[in-house]
């Protein structure tokens, strides 16, 4: 935990720049229902450009939803609908009819639970946003392949072998490759829906050294079970419980000094 | 097993009731399966077998004509051991070479100088009849017999209808009747005069055109028409006559010159059948009695000759039971290929629509409903159901098109559930990272599942249709012919005919070999090499499936 600790204080600087911008991310009042059944209740918060937020929370309080939401991936769920409220980036409302959901799904990324490369080659997986956007010159998907994986760290592990199945990797390298996926369509925002927690703890470690290095780049939103992990990467954290939003704040404010009762039981353990 | 003996310790074999009752049922459950292992056994040894022995005749090479020749009669001659079997063109190769060997013994012989000396002269004289005096002549005669001929038929017909209540009286029946009768009485002639000048077809054709209103409402005046008309008719028929006569006649002069040459069996024939077409030309316009000397001394010449052509090569017929099963062979496969085609596009549409685009709700469920229950429907309701729609309704007839659909939607049910399943079980986070990349959901479906899904869905698809390419009923009346001399290709005056053609298949090829054909051994040998075929040709498209699977399977594999 002290370790996780000293990691955000150093990360504090660039917190602060953030908050002069105006947010990236803002959702406003927001309830989401599947069917009847309601998941989020009255949330609001703000996500700002450049800067790492976590979610966490016991299973079931929502925050996977919430991730989904922002760039609309519940969209394949039947049934699920926007009770009240609203998401807005770059003050656009995403459920608003004109926003065609392919083009908002390129500016937001998405990076799941479980490594899910496509059962192609490397290259094939890295090409494959570029090349459903119909780019077909070989160059820019060249150049495009290798700095999306540069950028993902894993290019020296696989710049000899590009055309090898992309289930021939380890499973951390896997997930990088999912995450170099992402970055060659050039989204603004990337969501991670617990992008380790199938990952031993060498493979955790690259992924958040990666993840911090494209703090730099992205606006970062990530989803995780794991404590320690929100503590060492996230510039601030949003405490959800039961599909309320109990307290966000920055990420040391949250595990020394919580607000809550609610946040303080679940950060030192007392429950989920 | 005395009750006194104690077991000696804890965990001696003791007789329960649950120890009793699960020997039986070991005992059942594994009779039970030698039981089906016996009749699957039993099955494939069988048509294997005797499969084999027709597939393989004799001394263990390939039986070619089987496979490749046409369905043909058998002839079986001799008897025991000597039996001999020879399919229908076999036999009549073998009827031709012993002629020949006849014919060759007739041509060493001093009979044959002697009548080929008596032809000549025949022949000959006989050229004269075709000269141009002798049909001046003939042609009055023609004329004043068939007149006279008319003249008799046309007054007793009108004597009938001068006195309608007479002749009732002698017919026995009402007077208004008469007209009638004596209609039926002028049709009938002119029907059979249009067999006998069947050279001056148009022009008969054209005078009962003509003249057919009038007999339909007979009355004396029209009758006197009739025959004015058709004596006029009567004197266009020499013309047309001699030109026939001399033209047959010249047919037969050069069929016998080339005859004379070089004096075959098969020249023979020509020649002969030359001076049948002549004699018919010959009969109608010189008339039934008029035989001259020349014609009968004709006939006299031919005679040894055609004795030389008589050969007896007696021989038990059996339809169907000789000859090979090359059209069925051909027939199957196109069948099967077509319907797979045709099947595999349809329901993997139709999957992809269902497991990906469809949302769960009762329109649903009840789509589902009725796809299991379409799987449940008697194979014989679909040969109706294709009967009636593509045969009929669609006027396609008995053909290609109509089988292909027809088996196509019988397995549709098994495409469809199959593909759907192969469908589901690609995992959902291809489909996720798909969207999420910011494609399309026709674009992911297209790039991220179908590719995947693909083995599943051909293999179970393949297996399905080769396993429907087996059933009877739904082509015995959509498809199938029991008997068709050409093949798919041969004959088709436009390509898109090739798909309005009825074929052969190999299960109704069975069907009618066993039903319809009176039994006995030799069917049953087609029988059973027929089904040894087949056997071989399902288990072919079986393991070409599963290559194929295998093939995709390596390739993707996560």
């Amino acid at each position: 935990m002290q370790e996780a600790l000293k990691a955000t204080s150093e990360n504090s600087q660039s917190l602060m720049d953030s908050k002069n911008n105006a947010p990236s991310i803002r959702i406003k009042e927001l309830d989401f229902l599947y069917g009847n059944n309601q998941v989020i209740h009255d949330v609001s918060l703000d996500i700002f450009p450049k800067e790492v937020m976590a979610f966490i929370g016991p299973s079931g309080c929502g925050k996977s939803t919430l991730l989904r939401c922002l760039n609309r991936m519940n969209d394949l769920v039947d049934g699920a609908r926007i009770g009240k409220g609203s998401i807005e980036i770059h003050g656009v409302n995403l459920h608003h009819k004109s926003v065609d959901v392919i083009e908002l799904r390129k500016k937001v990324g998405m990076v799941f639970q479980k490594s899910n490369p496509f059962p192609k080659s490397i290259y094939q997986n890295v090409a494959y946003g570029l090349q459903i956007q119909g780019i077909k010159s070989k160059q820019v998907v060249d150049g495009k392949v290798e700095e999306s994986l540069r950028k993902a760290a894993l290019w020296e592990e696989v710049k000899d072998r590009l055309n090898e199945n992309a289930y021939g990797l380890s499973g951390g390298q896997q997930q990088r490759l999912c995450i170099a996926r992402t970055l060659a369509v050039e989204p603004e925002i990337i969501l991670m829906d617990e992008p380790c927690s199938a990952l031993d703890p060498v493979a955790t470690g690259r992924v958040e050294e990666l993840i911090l290095e494209l703090k730099n780049e992205y606006t970062i939103v990530v989803v995780t079970h794991n404590m320690q992990q929100a503590g060492r990467i996230s510039d601030r954290t949003a405490f959800f419980y039961l599909g309320k939003l109990i307290e966000c704040d920055q990420t040391k404010k949250i595990f020394l000094n919580p607000n809550k009762q609610q946040t303080e039981d679940y950060i030192s353990g007392k429950f989920g | 097993m005395s009750p006194s003996r104690e077991p000696k310790h804890p965990f001696a074999t003791r007789i329960t009731r649950g120890r009793v009752q699960e020997s039986i049922m070991f005992g059942f459950l594994r009779g039970m399966t030698f039981f089906v292992l016996f009749c699957a056994a039993f099955l494939f040894w069988d048509i294997l077998s005797k499969g084999a022995s027709k597939v393989f005749e004799g001394d263990g090479m390939l039986n070619w004509e089987f496979l490749t020749e046409h369905p043909q009669t058998l002839h079986v001659i001799g008897e025991g051991k000597d039996e001999i079997k020879l399919s229908s063109s076999n036999y009549f190769k073998l009827k031709d070479e012993k002629i020949l060997v006849k014919w060759e013994e007739f041509r060493q012989s001093d009979e044959h100088d002697q009548a080929r000396r008596g032809l000549d002269k025949v022949i000959n004289l006989l050229e004269r009849e075709w000269g141009d005096d002798s049909l001046a002549q003939s042609n009055e005669d023609f004329l004043n017999r068939e007149c006279d001929n008319a003249a008799n038929k046309f007054s007793f017909w009108k004597e009938m209808l001068v006195d309608v209540n007479n002749t009732a009286i002698d017919f026995e029946m009402k007077p208004e009747d008469v007209p009638s009768m004596v209609s039926q009485f002028i049709l009938g002639h002119f029907e059979m005069e249009r067999g006998r000048f069947s050279l001056v077809e148009e022009k008969i054709t054209l005078f009962r055109a003509m003249q057919y209103p009038k007999i339909e409402s007979i009355s004396l005046k029209n009758a006197e028409q009739i025959e004015d008309a058709y004596k006029l008719f009567l004197s266009v028929v020499p013309e047309v006559y001699n030109k026939s006569i001399k033209l047959f006649g010249r047919e037969v002069r050069s069929s016998y010159d080339e005859f004379m040459q070089v004096e075959g069996p098969k020249e023979f024939g020509r020649f002969a059948e030359a001076i049948v077409a002549y004699s018919n030309v010959r009969e109608s316009f010189w008339g039934k009695d008029y035989e001259s000397e020349n014609w009968e001394s004709l006939q006299a010449s031919l005679t040894p000759f055609k004795r030389a052509m008589n050969v007896s090569l007696p021989s038990r017929d059996y339809a169907y039971s000789g000859g090979g099963i090359f059209p069925a062979i051909v027939g199957t496969l196109l069948l099967v290929i077509g319907a797979m085609a045709i099947a595999i596009v349809l329901g993997v549409f139709c999957a992809i629509f269902l497991a990906e685009y469809g949302k769960s709700g009762k329109f649903l469920s009840l789509v589902r409903l009725a796809i299991l229950n379409l799987a449940g429907v008697p194979s014989i309701i679909f040969g109706l159901f294709g009967f009636g729609l593509f045969v009929i309704f669609l006027d396609w007839n008995v053909s290609l098109l109509a089988g292909w659909f027809t088996l196509a939607f019988m397995v549709l049910p098994i495409v469809i559930t199959a593909s759907e399943e192969a469908l589901r079980s690609i995992p959902q986070g291809f489909r996720e990272s798909s969207l999420a990349l910011g494609a399309t959901k026709w674009t992911m479906i297209k790039t991220s599942v179908l590719p995947f899904a693909m083995p599943g869905i051909l293999t179970s698809s393949i297996l399905g249709v080769a396993r429907a390419a087996g059933e009877t009923a739904p082509i015995m009346f959509t498809a199938a012919y029991a008997k068709r001399s050409e093949l798919p290709w041969e004959g088709l005056e436009h390509w898109t005919d090739f798909f309005f053609q009825g074929v052969m298949a190999l299960p109704y090829h069975i069907y009618v070999v066993s039903a319809k054909i009176p039994q006995n051994a030799y069917t049953a040998d087609m029988q059973y090499g027929t089904a040894f075929v087949f056997l071989l040709l399902v288990v072919g498209v079986a393991s070409l499936s599963i290559i194929l699977r295998n093939r995709l399977r390596r390739k993707y594999r996560w």
